[in-house]
């Protein structure tokens, strides 16, 4: 940047991208934020936080592989409240509370789980339909506000399906409107919040002996894991009935109901239990292991009674104070732990429990956002001394917050074993790192500060990105690819190849928008060094994007001709790719024909962004191939990124033929 | 690096016509032209692919019949008249010979680029020999059973043979290219030497049904034969994919003596071949996909589908196979990216079945087939254009960086 000093045209444009970054900024978080008042909750009290972290490092398995409990709190609220916190009114203060502190009391201590503000509901025609009042947008609603609706909701939601499969059995578009597809997501939320508030009924209620109470007593309860130990003279009984013909003796049919029932309740939820055989790998619900101990279907009964026996003391625990809770619930974690160390299915749950609470991402947006204030400063202020002094504070932001990326994408590497990059969330968040990294070897060698403030800005972008996509995904992004994909190798030199192709050209193209920004508003006084320079930075970094695509591209059709039998099957992924392919090739090879200049280039670089966005991201939208995601959030958003690469471009001509108007005239 | 300036053209002697033509086909405005053509039609089959299929968009955007085309978007006609890709990859490929390898500076500031055309000509003339020699079908075999012939996944061909003792004679076979053109009234006569009879066959659709005239009227007209005729299957929402198709025509016997048979239609959704009898003779007239012989046989020993535990999402596929070939066997696992290269042909395990089976149910596996005499000259380009491109590249980035440096030192 020139070193003209405060010079009003660049406080206004400082300014100017302010407001632009706080608007962004705001409107791509502001999706995470509840609307409403914060719900006061009567006699709450929050689990403490050395509860809360035993409780992370219980495994249980989802998505087929063994995760932290934390992990799999954190993408279950995730997927019913849309954020990853929960502001809650107790009988004292605000509280937020975090993924695993609200599953626990889900599970817990159901009475006070269902006055809390779960379910995000944007649609209130959604709410509407089935007769609950609704609120402001982005709002969120209890269970006990949806109960008195849900058989409404229920059927609503079959309709909705049984019309999806008609059209689809008709061959006709079954996509549904926003409002039903919105009603059968309820649905299933709704179910699926129900088998974790009721997975402890078995643990809480027991079994009633009826007729046991003598003398107008209430009648005696018993624990299901006492009654698990009588299972082999109840399966003797219930043969030699049917040997002989004779009905089963009421009490016990009535028992084995209570019980079938209360197995039924816990059966999903949580998978928590591992397998006495090493062999088995799937692991069991407390109700299947009662199921099965019952039954005698398969497993080891006595490590299953043990294991309720401990399920119930813990859920009876709660009750009493919060010490004793603490200790039962240790008492299960470790037993738990052990067994599933025994099966090697352990070693990575304390890790990806510390990933989450950590945060790493989250670290390194807060010092992006502060690498791009100073950088704005920096940008404003020239090169004196406070401009020296916040070219370096922009540095040691930038620098924080790419080692906090690289130290999350790491130990994701390390949680799951595989490259950094096997799906569309992996692919964001590497971007932003890859991006930041190259800004700063383009940094090194131009040393014009630059490169410096587009750093942290695109890091800023692609985290808020990557959490965006997190949250309209709502799944864990870390849970085993599919069999084609499960190859080390071709994850390695394929898509990481192919991912960092797509880093280059959205730097190539910010560096344009940078420049046309710069020319076009005069911060740059006229420096043609300082043009020339940038001008080189996009020709290096479009030729870096061909090579790496091209390459990511012919190793993928390599892959594919392994995988599927043919190198190039024109999928919609793989055309998006050779279309960036031929885009940067059709560039250099117009720049080298003269056909366009130092404003051509920028011109087409800035383009660049539309191709890349088209084939990182749209294509996801077109519903076909095989490397179709299935993701459909955020369609809009695409839109709206090609009408700024237009706004850019629509700016870049304007500027360019007011300057040539001027150069006539002079 | 060095940021190539262009100088503006100096003052020349007129060129010659052919040296005109030289520099048109060799020159970088063509270059730039055939790739941002390629790119806009690229573009435009990946989205008119949504509405009509894949294997249509194909045929319409890069089949070297297509000449000239206009695209589709959201089921709306573009008026942009483009050419058809086949034809603009041949320009291209022109060009990259005419001026990435003749017309090219040479000398070792340049030898990167040459390098990498050769490797992109390499790889232009690769996808050219995929698409014209190679040949793709997919052959399903049970556990404990064997197969030696793959089916076509594309190619409809007529099969006749004649039934000796409850079993079929020597098949001959009506290859699929000389029926795809006998579209609407168009017919053809064919000869069958060692039969009784010829063959005429007339009014090819290539994703047809029989439908019984008692269901449904002709909407077009066509011909009712033995109360069915051949409806067009109506275009769906979600485009069928093109290995489903079920071609038809209508056929008629023309015997030696001149007289003819009432038509009838042979499809490839009829369950049962056509019966036709001369005499005490019985023939059988059938439409189905191409069989495709290996050479050797594959047995299934095993199939194994494995999936992320508590879930339905796969983590394995694993074909345990035995080869057998002039009385010799071999084992082979065959498994997704890993699949099995013998004898110019390559099997890759593409699919298995009955969908949802239960433990110790007989499972069977299912083989994608190809024959592709260019199967890995894309990855012997991919190492020539990539060592050609870092050549080119890093050199400009030392040149970069040195430039740097002096300057530096210079301040």
């Amino acid at each position: 940047m020139s070193n003209s000093f405060s010079k009003p045209g660049r406080w206004i444009a400082a300014g100017l991208a302010l407001i632009a970054f706080t608007a962004v900024f705001y409107n791509l978080v502001k999706d995470n934020m509840p609307a409403g008042d914060v719900r006061k909750i009567e006699g709450y009290t929050p689990l403490p936080k050395a509860t809360l972290q035993i409780a992370e490092t219980i495994p249980v398995q989802e998505g087929g592989r063994i995760k932290p409990l934390s992990t799999f709190a954190g993408f279950t609220m995730l997927s019913f409240h849309g954020a990853r916190s929960m502001e809650v009114q107790g009988d004292s203060a605000k509280l937020k509370i975090t993924p695993t502190a609200w599953l626990m009391d889900t599970l817990f201590r159901p009475q006070l789980a269902v006055k809390m503000p779960t379910f995000r509901i944007d649609n209130s025609v959604v709410l509407e339909a089935i007769g609950v009042t609704a609120r402001s947008k982005r709002d969120r609603y209890s269970y006990e506000e949806i109960e008195p609706a849900r058989a409404k909701l229920i059927e609503l939601a079959q309709s909705y399906e049984t019309l999806k499969k008609t059209k689809k059995e008709a061959g006709q578009n079954d996509t549904l409107d926003p409002s039903q597809a919105q009603t059968i997501d309820l649905a299933y939320n709704l179910r699926s919040y129900e088998s974790l508030l009721g997975y402890f009924g078995f643990a809480r209620y027991g079994v009633k002996l009826t007729g046991s109470g003598k003398h107008g007593a209430p009648d005696q309860r018993a624990d299901i894991s006492a009654l698990l130990i009588t299972a082999p003279e109840i399966r003797k009984q219930v043969s030699s009935s049917k040997a002989q013909g004779t009905g089963l003796d009421p009490r016990i049919e009535d028992l084995l109901q209570q019980v079938f029932d209360a197995a039924n309740f816990s059966k999903f939820g949580l998978i928590l239990l591992p397998p006495a055989n090493p062999k088995q790998p799937i692991w069991l619900s407390a109700g299947n292991a009662i199921y099965n101990t019952l039954t005698d279907t398969e497993g080891d009964a006595p490590l299953a009674i043990a294991d309720i026996k401990l399920l119930e003391s813990l859920a009876r625990s709660v009750t009493e104070d919060e010490a004793t809770f603490r200790t039962e619930l240790t008492k299960v974690r470790d037993a738990l732990a052990a067994r599933a160390t025994q099966r090697g299915e352990y070693r990575h749950i304390a890790l990806e429990a510390s990933y989450y609470r950590n945060a790493y991402f989250l670290n390194a947006l807060v010092y992006f956002i502060i690498g791009t204030l100073t950088a704005l400063a920096m940008w404003t202020v020239g090169k004196g001394k406070a401009g020296r002094i916040l070219t370096w504070a922009t540095f040691a932001a930038t620098v924080t917050g790419l080692v906090y990326c690289i130290i999350a994408i790491v130990t994701r590497c390390i949680i799951m074993q595989r490259p950094p990059v096997g799906n569309l969330y992996d692919t964001t968040v590497f971007i932003a790192t890859v991006v930041v990294f190259i800004s700063l070897l383009i940094e090194w060698m131009t040393r014009r500060r630059f490169a410096l403030g587009v750093a942290p800005i695109l890091g800023t972008f692609f985290i808020i990105l990557s959490r965006r996509f997190e949250l309209g995904d709502a799944k864990d992004n870390m849970d085993p690819l599919v069999a084609v994909l499960n190859s080390n190798y071709w994850l390695t030199i394929h898509v990481l190849t192919i991912t960092m192709g797509y880093a280059a050209g959205l730097l190539s193209a910010f560096l344009s928008f940078i420049y046309l920004l710069m020319r076009g508003l005069g911060l740059d006084d006229g420096d043609k060094d300082l043009r020339r320079s940038l001008t080189r930075a996009v020709y290096g970094m479009i030729c870096l994007t061909l090579f790496l695509s091209l390459v990511g591209t012919v190793l993928g059709g390599v892959w594919a001709n392994d995988s599927w039998g043919r190198f190039w099957g024109w999928d919609p992924k793989e055309n998006g790719a050779l279309l960036i392919v031929l885009w940067t090739l059709s560039i250099l090879h117009a720049r080298l024909g003269g056909y366009i200049r130092e404003w051509g280039l920028h011109f087409a670089s800035v383009f660049t962004a539309a191709v890349v966005t088209f084939s990182w991201w749209h294509v996801n939208f077109l519903g076909v191939g095989l490397h179709n995601y299935g993701f459909t959030a955020g369609k809009n958003s695409v839109y709206v990124f090609y009408a700024f690469v237009a706004a850019v471009l629509i700016f870049g001509v304007v500027v360019m033929a007011a300057e040539m108007s001027r150069k006539k005239a002079a | 690096m060095e940021f190539p300036e262009t100088s503006p053209p100096s003052p020349k002697a007129p060129r010659s016509l052919p040296g005109r033509l030289f520099d048109l086909f060799s020159g970088f405005g063509l270059a730039t032209i055939t790739m941002l053509l390629l790119g806009l039609l690229t573009w435009f089959a990946t989205l008119e692919q949504i509405d009509n299929g894949l294997y249509p968009t194909l045929t319409k955007y890069f089949d070297w019949k297509s000449l000239f085309l206009l695209p589709e978007l959201n089921g709306k006609i573009v008026p942009l008249p483009l050419p058809g890709g086949y034809w603009v990859c041949a320009v291209l490929l022109v060009n990259l010979i005419l001026g990435g390898v003749i017309r090219i500076r040479k000398g070792w500031s340049h030898a990167g680029n040459l390098i990498s055309h050769f490797g992109i000509i390499f790889m232009l003339i690769g996808g050219g020999v995929s698409h014209h020699f190679s040949e793709r079908g997919n052959m399903a075999v049970a556990e404990g059973e064997s197969n030696n012939a793959a089916e076509d996944y594309f190619e409809y061909v007529v099969e006749i043979a004649e039934i000796k003792d409850g079993q079929p004679g020597p098949l001959r076979v009506i290859r699929g290219a000389q029926l795809t053109d006998l579209e609407g009234a168009k017919l053809r006569t064919f000869r069958l030497p060692d039969m009784p009879f010829d063959l005429e066959i007339t009014s090819y659709l290539p994703n047809t049904v029989p439908v019984s005239a008692t269901e449904r009227a002709p909407d077009r007209g066509q011909l009712i034969t033995d109360g069915y005729f051949l409806m067009e299957k109506p275009k769906l929402a979600k485009p069928e994919p093109a290995e489903q198709y079920t071609a038809g025509c209508y056929a008629r016997v023309l015997l030696k003596d001149g007289t003819k048979s009432a038509p009838f239609i042979l499809a490839g959704a009829n369950f049962h071949p056509f019966t036709y009898r001369l005499g005490d003779r019985t023939f059988i007239l059938d439409m189905r996909k191409r069989l495709w012989p290996m050479p050797f046989t594959l047995k299934l020993d095993q199939f194994t589908a494995a999936f992320h535990p508590g879930t339905m999402r796969p983590s394995k596929f694993v074909s345990k196979v035995t080869r057998s070939e002039n009385g010799s066997d071999a084992k082979v696992t065959i498994q997704m990216n890993e699949p099995m290269r013998y004898e110019g042909l390559t099997f890759f395990q593409a699919s298995y079945g009955p969908p949802g089976a239960g433990p110790g149910q007989k499972m069977y596996s299912v083989f994608e087939v190809v024959k592709n005499p260019a199967d890995k000259w894309p990855e012997y380009s991919l190492w020539i254009v990539a060592f050609g491109m870092a050549v080119t590249f890093l050199t400009k980035l030392i040149s970069f960086i040195a430039a740097g440096s002096r300057k530096k030192r210079h301040v």
